[in-house]
Parts: structure tokens; sequence; C-alpha cells
């Protein structure tokens, strides 16, 4: 009876509460924006580093914002890809029968995950753009490249005179990110049953063969919802190789913010930009995942 | 017989069903392969910086951990930025604590604006990356709500970072409770604010401890994020004295088992913890 009677009654005291505390906050924060710190919004130059007029081309031409979007979208994208490969292979090793294999994964995935990203992606990086560079001989390609065939990498990988600045985040971002997907995949073998891997055995499946038709194709299942909740966090991270001077989403905004002198806007916009992107790829993967789990039952 | 049987039992040579493993099989050679790993990659570290030139110091290092200066002993820029990073730590873990219990009981409420002012706050964290919440904290924030101290805005910002995932423990915690405890606690007579203080928050508490803990581990990696404002933890500190000295390797290689040790330490907590709730359930 009592639940009823409060079901009735529409606002309760916590809605004034809270909504007097929002208020209160938000003209405070008005108060100091306009009297305090006498700061004039101007939201007017954002438009502009999203889409410029190109007067060439007569054209509107993407500008540094959305480029840096389209980088981040980019970099994150391949790194999914080659940390998922990379984790895979590290996933598995986990779960392997020698011991080597279980060490060489246990120490690299405990590393990378119990010291924070900065550190490493200042090592990396330095390794990266100064050993393994010049080993891919990313620089070299790009000079050598016909037109056509840079065309094409650039629809990939971005303008080619920051392609190699591309690539070397892209590594240290995946290498980082492997570590995790290890975690998720080592889950996914070890949540299939045990029975599974003892019925391949007895029909006389290869090792190889039990990995490759039993046991992956149902990890797979099981990994793939986290898997993409693992995406999203990699759009975030990827903020952090702006610590690494690649040129993505938070690094063109911070300098954005200095040439401009327009922190509150930057920030917030770019705030916005990312919440866009994340929260999109969330709706859109929960949908996924209702879709795949109806045809289950 | 049966004494028969035993006596042809024991003395029988044991049935071979495994044979016995290759020595390239031991556990053994695994770990000594593994070690042999360990150093060939060290190796071409080392290799690697010394093509280039690497002069190695290791014997500068010590001093910016501590000195002694006429008996006296002076911390040096590495420990200064550990205490930093553990004071970040404990004050964002207390912090957290709070933004976690309160946007739980809102998200818990009847109230609509208690709801939906949690899920924005959820939903923004959420969405976006911890280093551009930090950039808005300190460029944004700090100014407008005339906070003097960047540490404390680094504080504030993990706290609200950390305190998003707290929420979400807290109240798979508090949803673990059977529903036949807030019933019996109501039918004894207990009002809502006792239910949770003495029947509902005792049980809860217990699942709860170990993630919040991991939360605590999270706070000390995520820390070192500040080292993009002017915070002077642990990571900024080592990236000054990199400006300073350019000893990046040395200096790295110290820092990150520096981080290392105390995210062990906490973790080897956490599953501690884990095991002993485990048991007494």
């Amino acid at each position: 009876m009592a639940a009823m009677v409060r079901k009735k009654r529409r606002l309760h005291a916590l809605d004034f509460i809270v909504l007097a505390a929002v208020a209160g906050l938000v003209g405070y924060v008005a108060y100091r924006v306009d009297t305090v710190l006498i700061y004039k919004w101007d939201w007017s130059a954002i438009p502009s580093y999203l889409f410029r007029w190109d007067d060439e081309t007569a054209t509107l031409v993407p500008n540094l914002l959305i480029k840096g979007l389209v980088t981040t979208i980019r970099i994150s994208i391949w790194a999914m890809v080659v940390a998922s490969i990379m984790g895979v292979v590290l996933g598995m090793a986990r779960t392997s029968n020698r011991l080597f294999f279980r060490l060489v994964s246990w120490a690299y995935v405990g590393l990378i995950r119990n010291i924070p990203p900065v550190p490493f992606l200042f090592l990396f990086y330095f390794f990266i753009s100064s050993q393994i560079m010049p080993l891919l001989g990313i620089d070299a390609a790009i000079r050598n490249a016909s037109p056509e065939t840079l065309a094409i990498a650039e629809v990939f990988f971005g303008p080619a005179n920051l392609m190699s600045n591309f690539v070397s985040g892209l590594i240290s971002l995946s290498m980082l990110s492997a570590a995790y997907i290890a975690e998720i995949v080592r889950a996914g073998i070890q949540a299939v049953p045990a029975g599974q891997r003892e019925a391949g055995q007895t029909v006389g499946l290869s090792r190889f063969s039990i990995m490759r038709y039993i046991i992956l194709p149902q990890a797979i299942e099981r990994v793939v919802p986290p898997l993409a909740g693992q995406f999203i966090s990699l759009i975030k991270d990827s903020s952090l190789v702006a610590l690494i001077s690649i040129q993505e989403l938070t690094f063109l905004a911070m300098e954005i913010a200095i040439s401009e002198q327009r922190f509150f806007e930057v920030w917030i916009f770019t705030g916005f930009m990312y919440f866009v992107v994340c929260y999109a790829c969330a709706l859109a993967f929960g949908w996924l995942e209702q879709r795949m789990g109806a045809h289950r039952r | 017989m049966s004494a028969l049987n035993a006596i042809a039992d024991d003395t029988a040579p044991p049935l071979r069903i495994k044979r016995k493993s290759p020595w390239w099989k031991s556990t053994w050679f695994d770990v000594v392969q593994f070690v042999l790993l360990s150093g060939l990659l060290m190796w071409i570290t080392w290799r690697g910086a010394t093509s280039m030139e690497y002069r190695w110091q290791w014997y500068r290092l010590p001093r910016y951990f501590w000195r002694v200066i006429d008996g006296e002993l002076i911390w040096g820029p590495l420990i200064n930025g550990l205490f930093v990073t553990l004071e970040i730590a404990a004050w964002g873990m207390v912090l957290t604590l709070l933004i976690g219990l309160i946007t739980a009981i809102l998200r818990f409420s009847d109230s609509i604006a208690a709801r939906i002012l949690a899920r924005i706050y959820l939903e923004t964290i959420r969405n976006t990356p911890l280093l551009v919440q930090i950039s808005i904290f300190y460029f944004v924030l700090q100014p407008i709500l005339g906070i003097n101290n960047p540490l404390w805005t680094g504080i504030l910002c993990l706290a609200f970072y950390e305190g998003a995932f707290a929420s979400e423990i807290i109240r798979a915690g508090i949803n673990s409770v059977p529903k036949g405890q807030f019933e019996a606690s109501t039918s004894v007579g207990l009002g809502g604010v006792k239910t949770y203080i003495y029947v509902v928050l005792p049980q809860a508490v217990r699942l709860m401890l170990p993630p919040l803990t991991g939360i605590l581990v999270n706070l000390v990696k995520h820390s070192a994020i500040l080292s993009f404002v002017a915070v002077f933890e642990l990571t900024t500190e080592a990236r000054n004295l990199i400006g300073d000295t350019f000893m990046s390797f040395e200096v790295w290689f110290v820092v990150g088992p520096m981080y290392l040790v105390i995210t062990i330490t906490l973790s080897s907590f956490v599953s501690w913890l884990e095991r002993r709730v485990g048991r007494s359930r």
C-alpha cells in the first residue's frame, strides 16, 4: 500500500534537492565565469576548425578537428586489428600446456597491466621511432611509392607526411591494448567447458584441430561482447598517444586551444566529439548484442 | 591368497602408462628458456640504446632518490613524486567512495531527477577519454571553480572518473543482497536507513571490498596521466628528470618497477581479500 502511494506522487523531496543543487552549481559557474573571470564565451572559432573553405578547389574541406577525429578513428580501428591478433596469440599462450608460453604471456600482460601506460608509451615510442621504424622502412617506401599507391595508402593510414608518426603511435597503442585483449581471450578460452576439449581428444583430433574447430569457435562467441567494449576503451585510450605527439584529436585540440587561447570552448567541444563517437558505438554494440542474443535464444 | 596378491603388487614393476617426458618438455627447461628470452630482450634494449650512442649513467641515479647532506636526509624528486602519487591515490580513494556512494544512492532512489543526473554523469565519464576529462578539469573547471592547487584538481578529476566505476561496484554489491533480507528487516520494523546500515551494507561490503581495492590500483595507475597537467607526481618528476639529465632509459626503467611494486602489492592484497571473503561465505 505504501509503495503504491509513493508511486503516485510524481516528485519527491530528493527531486527538489537534486534540482536545487544542479541549479545552484550552474548559477555559481555562470556567476564565476561572468562576474569574476569576466569571460566572454565565443564558440565562433569552432566551426572553422571543423570545416574550412578552400579557395583553390572552392569546396568545404575538413579542417583540424575533423582531421583529428578521423585520425583517432583510423588509429583505433587499426590498433584494434593489430591488438586483436596479438591478444589472441597471447591469450592462447596464456592457456597453453607449455610453461614457457604461459610465462612469456603472463610477464607481458602483468607488466602492461600493472605499470601506468604513460611510461610505456614514452619507452615504446622511443624504441619504435628510432629502431623499428627504420627497420620497417616506411619513410623510404613512401618516398619511392607511385602516386596511385600513395593515394590508396593515404585512405588507410592518413596523410603521407604523417604516416610514420601514425604507424609508431599505432604500434605503441596496439602493444598496450593487446594485454587487455589477451585477458579477454584467456577468459573466453577458459570459459569453454573442459569436456569439449576431452571430447575432441576422444575422437582423435590433433591439438591444433581441437583449438581450431572446437575451442576457438565457442570462445569467440563469448569474447565478442567484451571485445566491443574494448574497442570503445581503445578510442578513449587513443587520446594518450597525444603525449607522444601523434596528431590525433586530443593533440590537435591541445594545439588549437593554445593558438586560439580558447581553452574552455575547445576542450568542452573536444569532449563532446569523443562523447558522440563513443556513445554511438556503445549504442550500436548494445543493439547488435541484443540481436545476436535474440537469434541464439 | 590376499597376502600373496599384496606381495605381488608390491614387487611388480609399476605400470608405466605415461612415458617419461623428454628433457625439452620439463618445467626447468621452460623456465630456462624464459630467463634466456628475458636476457635476450634486455640485451637487445642495451644494444639498441648503445647503437644510438646512448651513455648509460646508472651511477648518477641514486642521488635522485635521496641524499644525505650534513647528516640530514633529503628526499630526492623520485621519492617526493612517489609520495605525491600515494597522496593522490589516498585522497582520491576517499573522494571516489563518496562520489560512488552518492551516485549509487541517486540511482536507487525513486526520484526521476536524481536518476537522470546519475545517468548523465555515468555516461559522460564512460564515453570520454580520461585525458580530455583532465584537460577539462584543469583548463575549464579549475579557473571557474577557483581551485588554486592543480593537485586537488587532479585528485578531484580522478575521483570523478573512478567514482563512476565505484558506483557500479556498490550497486552490484547491494543488488547481490537477496530481496528476502530487505523484506525481513522491514517486517521487524526497521526503517529504510536502518535497513541499509544494519542489514544490507554489512553483507554487501564484503562483496564490494575486493573490486573497490582494485579501484585503488587504478588510481595509482591513472595518476600518471596527471603528468599532462602540472601535478608533481612520480611520472612528472621522471619526465622533468629526463629533461634535465637525458637519462631516459635509466629513469623509466626505475620508475616502472616503482609503480609495479605498489600495484602488485595492492593486487595481491585484493586476491588475499577475495580468498578471505570466499572462505567466509
